[in-house]
């Protein structure tokens, strides 16, 4: 269960959201860019610190005071795949489990590199792979420790149409199979869809509207959700 | 200008002074770079009201003129400040090993420093969350990639803290005008027996002070026009 009150100041609003997602289910942070939902997926990951709230991660809390990095069981991918370049791309899918993981094993790596077709670039540098290889890698790298919550942050953004439409039934069958919680931001409402079947709207930093896809698109509470969620 | 024919003496004066430059100066540039290091990291980790002000303080050291800071150190060692504090602990702080030592830190430190927080700046932040959240400590993370990802920064970073140090003579001559190292040898050489007696001196300081700066500028330019 992941319990979490955040407060964080921005330059054009302050951030107040209070949610709570039970183990093992897929929600969605939805808004226009620029809402906020970036902030709290970085809070709840430790790249930033909230001003004020508390965050508790099953029975680990993880804000105040802040948890150490190295403690907090997440998985965080944003659109940046932020590869170590210095390493092969096998040395960045191993890169986690060097750390008393080792008993993953080697057998989840070799699945996670076959289904993400790692393999045709598996001991290239991390460096020189395309920005969609990096994506997949980075994906690997982050579900080869097993975390008990995957935060991705628009993890998509930018790759062809149909890659995007494999790494999203990739990740739902990783999600059932291995039970971590999801929490996905995205401003594309047909991706989110397909990951979450809750969703959480987002407004300069409140929350909007919760609940279920169906509900969002009977009855937006605003105005700018409902151009949001209209067809092109 | 005709130099004349090189005078070489019996070679023990020089190889004196290149060993004093070469030891002694190592020695500093391993105090910089274990109090320069955490400094560094500390400096460009801290939001950046506070890091103007602390790059701020290690640009004095650098702008000093050096005959300034010589005088300056001369008189903090002095028997009126720290002077009797440390030689109540029986170490001098003038024409001493110690003291060559000391004076080379405060003139390269700040060089180091500013070299190490450039190099730090060139590796995002983003990359050491990650490393955090696949388990590595805050250590760990810098051994593992701050450090790799850096490593020509800090290269270059401490090749420019020796030059500066080994090629230091303004504050030097004043704090630890012995033990002679190098640049104080050619002085004294020159003043004493003109051009013939300090060229030799001069070969061996070009030799020992220019590979390890150029090899890490070549380096870094190599990698940077990779990128």
């Amino acid at each position: 269960m992941l319990d979490a009150r955040i407060v964080k100041a921005r330059r054009e609003f302050i951030v107040d959201v209070s949610l709570q997602l039970p183990s093992s289910e897929a929600c969605g942070l939805f808004g226009v860019s620029g809402a906020g939902k970036s902030t709290i997926l970085a809070c709840i990951a430790g790249a930033e610190e909230p001003d004020a709230g508390r965050i508790v991660l099953d029975a680990l809390t993880l804000f105040p005071p802040p948890l150490p990095l190295h403690l907090r069981p997440i998985g965080y991918l944003t659109q940046d795949a932020g590869l170590f370049p210095h390493l092969s791309v096998a040395e960045n899918v191993r890169f986690g489990l060097s750390n008393g993981k080792r008993e993953a094993g080697d057998a989840w790596v070799d699945q996670l590199r076959d289904r993400l077709d790692l393999a045709p670039f598996w001991n290239e540098p991390a460096q020189s792979i395309s920005g969609g290889q990096a994506r997949r890698v980075a994906l690997a790298r982050m579900l080869a420790r097993r975390p008990r919550l995957v935060l991705l942050d628009e993890p998509f953004n930018g790759l062809d149409r149909h890659l995007v439409r494999e790494l999203i039934v990739a990740v739902a069958e990783w999600q059932r199979e291995l039970g971590f919680t999801l929490l996905v931001v995205d401003h594309d409402a047909d991706v989110l869809s397909r990951l979450c079947p809750r969703v959480i709207a987002i407004e300069r930093g409140c929350i909007v509207q919760d609940g279920p896809w169906e509900a969002l698109y009977a009855r937006p509470a605003t105005e700018l959700l409902a151009r949001l969620l209209a067809p092109l | 200008m005709p130099v004349g024919a090189w005078q070489w003496g019996d070679g023990s004066a020089i190889a004196g002074a290149v060993r004093v430059s070469l030891v002694l100066t190592g020695i500093a540039m391993i105090v910089v770079v274990l109090i320069g290091t955490p400094m560094a990291l500390y400096v460009a980790r801290t939001p950046s009201r506070e890091r103007i002000w602390w790059q701020a303080i290690l640009l004095i050291s650098v702008l000093m003129p050096p005959l300034a800071l010589g005088i300056l150190l001369t008189l903090a060692f002095g028997p009126h400040a720290l002077g009797t504090f440390f030689a109540r602990a029986g170490i001098r702080l003038t024409n001493t090993p110690v003291a060559f030592v000391v004076t080379q830190i405060y003139v390269s430190i700040g060089y180091y420093v500013l070299g190490a927080i450039a190099a730090l700046d060139s590796v995002p932040a983003a990359l050491e969350v990650q490393a955090g959240l696949l388990g590595l400590d805050r250590l760990q993370t810098f051994w593992r990639v701050t450090f790799p990802i850096a490593r020509l920064g800090f290269a270059v970073a401490l090749s420019l803290a020796w030059v500066r140090a080994l090629t230091e003579f303004g504050a030097v001559v004043i704090t630890a005008y012995y033990p002679a190292g190098m640049p104080v040898a050619m002085w004294t050489s020159l003043e004493n027996f003109g051009l013939p007696a300090v060229m030799p001196l001069l070969v061996v300081f070009l030799i020992t002070s220019l590979p390890l700066p150029w090899l890490a500028h070549v380096l870094a330019q190599r990698r940077s026009a990779r990128a």
